[in-house]
């Protein structure tokens, strides 16, 4: 599998994934290197982790549709008070983004029990915005503050 | 990219205790929930307690298989109880609303006293 990392400049990673699950771990370990060198705290470290590990599987299964040769593109951008990830797939985005989990509906049977990871994000980041773009495709671009 | 886990059940009295190894995602779902059915096919099973590793990978998908096993239990009428987890899923949990349906322990030891 050919993942890439690059350096955009001294302050901008990206990360190009395969659209493969199990490699948004790649994303997740390096976004969490990254941020630690800004100086981002251990608790927000590991929210961040859970954030870019869920936009990864949602554009890995929803946004690329398990297809095998579409790509992941993951930027990180490191600045002086907050660290922004966006992660880029070439599907269309969600038509809704849930607000909130009604765990007894889907303990119940009510609600299919899978369908978190969009909540997650939107419950772990200080900013999240789903874009889709002009020329195609679509992002998630989270921002987390950093705390003096 | 699941093949290095595993699950292992083991009883305490009424406690059957469910010990799961590595990541928890949507690849997890066939070796918990045959691990669960296995559990119940030993014998009643009253209460269960999850033991999850503290640097387990845990994803939305694995969260999914695990309000799978939580249906399960409340349908039959099974006590619950989660442990091993780090800090930050228990976090997670408790957005989720997996407290409500069953307790976090914060050890083997604390789980196993307040179960019995």
């Amino acid at each position: 599998m050919n993942e890439k990392i690059r350096m955009l400049d001294d302050r901008t990673v990206e990360v190009n994934l395969p659209n493969v699950l199990g490699y948004e771990r790649i994303a997740m370990e390096c976004s969490a290197s990254f941020a630690k060198i800004g100086g981002l705290v251990k608790e927000r470290i590991e929210d961040l982790k859970t954030a870019v590990a869920e936009a990864c599987l949602n554009a890995m299964e929803h946004g690329n549709r398990d297809h095998p040769d579409s790509r992941v593109i993951i930027t990180m951008y490191l600045g002086d008070k907050d660290f922004k990830v966006s992660v880029m797939d070439a599907g269309d985005g969600m038509s809704i983004i849930p607000q909130h989990i009604d765990i007894k509906k889907k303990i119940e049977g009510l609600e299919p029990p899978n369908g978190l990871g969009l909540f997650l994000i939107q419950q772990l980041v200080d900013q999240v915005e789903f874009k889709k773009m002009n020329g195609g495709g679509h992002v998630v671009k989270m921002v987390l503050k950093m705390e003096n | 990219m699941d093949e290095k886990n595993e699950t292992r059940i083991e009883r305490q009295g009424d406690i059957s205790i469910l010990h799961i190894q590595g990541d928890i995602t949507a690849h997890s779902e066939t070796r918990i929930n045959d691990a669960y059915k296995e559990l119940n096919d030993q014998g009643p099973s009253p209460i269960i307690l999850i033991q999850f590793e503290p640097d387990a990978y845990i994803n939305s998908g694995g969260i999914a298989v695990l309000i799978q096993i939580l249906a399960k239990t409340q349908k039959n009428n099974q006590q619950i109880g989660i442990t091993g987890l780090s800090e930050h899923f228990k976090k997670i949990f408790r957005m989720v609303g997996i407290t409500k349906f069953a307790d976090i322990y914060a050890d083997l030891d604390e789980a196993l006293q307040s179960l019995s």
